[in-house]
């Protein structure tokens, strides 16, 4: 119970004295050393799945390694002038933050409504939940199989085929680059909507419902308790979600590998589509790890810049 | 003590699994006199694989085959590729279009030109896995695609089969058109079949090959290419294909085809269990893809199936065992075995396979070896070429781009590559 309460107070004192739990012993010396131990398995699989992967695909990635043999000659910076040239590598840099961007965009924005909604009690509530979870539950590729025929952009595609009904269509849904974007970001709305839901939900859960009485009481609205009780105590829980939106959005793969497999053209290419073509379709594992690379360097980036503008948010409401 | 025991166990374990580990690197070592154990890595499935082993090791108690298998084509790909790079490669894999130039430049597979179960095998499936004279892969059979054609709807316009002339098909497809019906959807998620048959037709008329004049440096893409692109993009110019077809896949045009809704596809004999499944009733049958012009030849677009290889760097005696394995695969009743368990159309001169009869007008171009498939007869970046040529010609499809531009795209590649 100390324990808690010692690692968490520096966490909860913004501007405290800075200094780490690690470094203010409380059982001397040799206790400190216990504790620390308790890391190592924690670094050591850091390390082995993480440091020195990464290290390796960096030294690949300046070099020619094709996957059949050890020997790979040094190419220096070969590799990242073919990316930043390959037009097919740009476009895929472009849908994967167009996905990433605009997945999380919509599902925030659709989850947290939804989420009050599902708060509320009402007769059937925990199957309507099930419901807007079930999506989460199958793999995207498979999902990625059944809209295809959805979304299939022939008359007799079943969307196609109900739009004709009101006088509406054909449209290409997977067959013009625009619409299959679209196509793709909707899927990917639809099969994590649900899910963000129900991580919304178990923070409105834990909000006091005395502060909506007494907003009650002193007369405000529907609309002004959402956006002054529970959108800023929401903020942690947009933290989170927000964060594994994008670094999930920007590592899709599956979704639009099965959908359009990145066409039509490369307009719904994505980066990770590339690295896994690249490097194991067509033995260009130097090339593939440049690409990780860079990934890495711009998901890092836009993570860290994401967490500091949420952290922000979170200041500046909570 | 009881620390001193624990150590003991513990070297105990440890000395087990070196064992163990000795006994999995061995591959073979505890072999009974005079038997020899190769490692196989199956392209074909386990259910079929199996009882072709099963019957070689009978004829041949001296070799016993020990089997592993992973799913084409990718996971296949990916799963050679490691145990090459660890130096645990099977004695006996299989060499496809999409390793062979790794393979084959890495020094990985052993030359078999000059062994005897090579001389009866159709020399185009050999030619496919070698290089400079050489052969590294025993492919044993072919595939093709082409035109599937509801011979009932053709019929409401007058015509018994596609026609042999390109301009004759499309006119074929506008009357279709007039009647109400959907003359004809080719899919283009992968190299679209009438172009990789045009390029095939052409290629086989030149010496040197196209390819090799591409890749020599003495023409480019732009040059042999765009004239065929040109040609293929008119059934979009004239409205005679919808442009939705860059959205689908071969499923699902095939789908459309069952259900009596198109009039030709592309597709191959892969198709014919599942049409015949869907739709009992429907009357189809196969054609070559028609020739891009009065000078040229119908052609059908296809490859090689992958061939069998042998590890370079297995000792000598595996790799003898390892021909033994071969060489019973190429005799007729391996063969005959083989196709009776898989359907594939083999290429040996000493068997006949049965094929369905929709099927029948594509035999002989596949046993003779007159196919073609850019992705296969290309020299190098083969893949990187495919993704490329793929996504081009939807954009063409699309308007996006020019048939010029799109071969120049192949030209800018492969110069990258």
């Amino acid at each position: 119970m100390s324990a808690t309460t010692t690692l968490r107070q520096p966490a909860l004192v913004p501007g405290g004295s800075g200094r780490s739990w690690l470094s203010r012993p409380s059982g001397g010396w040799r206790q400190t050393t216990v504790n620390k131990a308790f890391l190592l398995p924690a670094i050591v699989v850091f390390v082995l799945l993480f440091v020195i992967p990464l290290a390796q695909t960096l030294w690949w990635s300046f070099t020619d390694f094709t996957g059949y043999s050890p020997e790979a000659s040094f190419v220096g910076l070969a590799n990242y002038r073919v990316i930043m040239t390959d037009p097919s590598m740009l476009a895929g840099l472009g849908f994967t933050l167009l996905f990433g961007v605009g997945t999380t965009i919509a599902i925030t924005l659709l989850a947290i409504p939804l989420a009050v909604q599902l708060n509320k009690a009402f007769v059937g509530r925990n199957l309507v939940r099930s419901i807007w979870f079930f999506p989460a539950i199958p793999s995207m590729a498979i999902l990625g199989l059944v809209w295809r025929y959805i979304l299939s952009p022939l008359d007799s595609g079943v969307l196609n085929t109900a739009l004709a009904t009101v006088g509406v269509g054909p449209l290409g849904w997977l067959s013009d680059p625009t619409l299959a974007r679209l196509s793709v970001i909707l899927v990917g709305v639809w099969g994590a909507t649900g899910w963000h839901a129900v991580l919304y939900t178990a923070y409105l859960q834990s909000i006091p419902h005395e502060y909506y009485e007494v907003a009650k009481i002193d007369g405000a609205s529907a609309r002004q308790q959402f956006f002054g009780i529970t959108l800023p105590l929401l903020t942690p829980a947009i933290v989170i979600s927000t964060f594994l939106l994008m670094t999930g959005g920007l590592k899709v793969f599956d979704l639009p590998y099965t959908l359009t497999n990145g066409g039509p053209g490369f307009s719904t290419y994505t980066i990770t589509q590339s690295i896994v073509v690249s490097g194991v379709g067509q033995g260009r594992y130097g090339l593939a790890s440049a690409l990780a690379v860079l990934f890495t360097v711009a998901v890092a980036a836009l993570s860290f810049g994401q967490l500091a503008l949420t952290r922000y948010v979170e200041r500046r409401f909570v | 003590m009881k620390r001193r025991s624990r150590l003991a166990g513990l070297a105990a374990v440890a000395a087990s699994a070196a064992l163990a580990l000795t006994a999995c690197s061995g591959g073979g070592s505890g072999d009974p006199e005079g038997v020899t154990t190769i490692t196989f890595l199956s392209w074909t499935g386990e259910e079929q694989m199996e009882q072709v082993i099963d019957a070689f090791e009978e004829d041949h108690p001296e070799v016993r085959v020990e089997a592993s298998y992973a799913p084409p084509v990718a996971e296949y790909i990916q799963a050679l590729q490691t145990r090459v790079l660890s130096g645990t490669a099977p004695d006996v894999f299989v060499i496809a279009a999409e390793n062979k130039t790794n393979l084959i430049e890495g020094g990985h597979v052993l030359d078999l030109s000059g062994e005897d179960f090579v001389e009866g095998v159709e020399p185009f499936n050999l030619e496919t896995y070698g290089r400079d004279g050489k052969y590294y892969g025993l492919s044993l059979s072919s595939w093709a695609a082409g035109y599937i054609y509801n011979k009932d709807l053709l019929a409401q316009v007058g015509y018994e089969t596609v026609p042999e002339t390109w301009d004759e098909f499309l006119e074929m497809c506008q009357k279709l058109q007039d009647a109400g019906i959907t003359p004809f959807l080719e899919s283009v998620d992968q190299m679209p079949t009438t172009v990789s048959a045009w390029i095939g037709a052409k290629n086989a008329e030149m010496e040197p090959s196209l390819d090799d004049q591409i890749f020599d440096g003495e023409s480019t893409f732009a040059e042999q290419w765009t004239p065929a692109l040109e040609q293929y993009n008119r059934v979009f110019e004239e409205g005679l294909m919808s442009k939705d077809v860059v959205g689908l896949d071969g499923d699902q045009v095939s789908a459309e085809f069952a259900n009596g809704r198109v009039a030709v596809i592309n597709g191959g004999p892969w198709f014919i269990a599942s049409l015949r499944e869907a739709n009992p009733d429907l009357d189809f049958q196969f054609s070559l893809v028609p020739a891009m012009d009065e000078s040229g030849t119908p052609f059908a677009a296809g490859a090689a199936a992958p061939g069998y290889a042998i590890n370079a760097k297995s000792d000598e005696a595996k790799q003898e065992a390892a021909k033994t394995f071969l060489g019973w695969l190429a005799e007729p009743e391996a063969v005959e075995l083989f196709q009776s368990l898989t359907n594939d159309v083999t290429v040996t001169d000493d068997f006949e396979p049965p094929v369905d009869p929709s099927f029948e007008p594509m035999v002989e171009p596949i046993r003779n070896g007159q196919l073609y498939l850019p992705m296969i007869a290309w020299q190098r970046a083969e893949d990187v070429l495919n993704v490329e040529a793929v996504a081009q010609i939807q954009r063409m499809i699309r308007g996006e781009v020019q048939p010029e531009q799109v071969a120049k795209a192949l030209d800018t590649k492969l110069a990258a590559s």
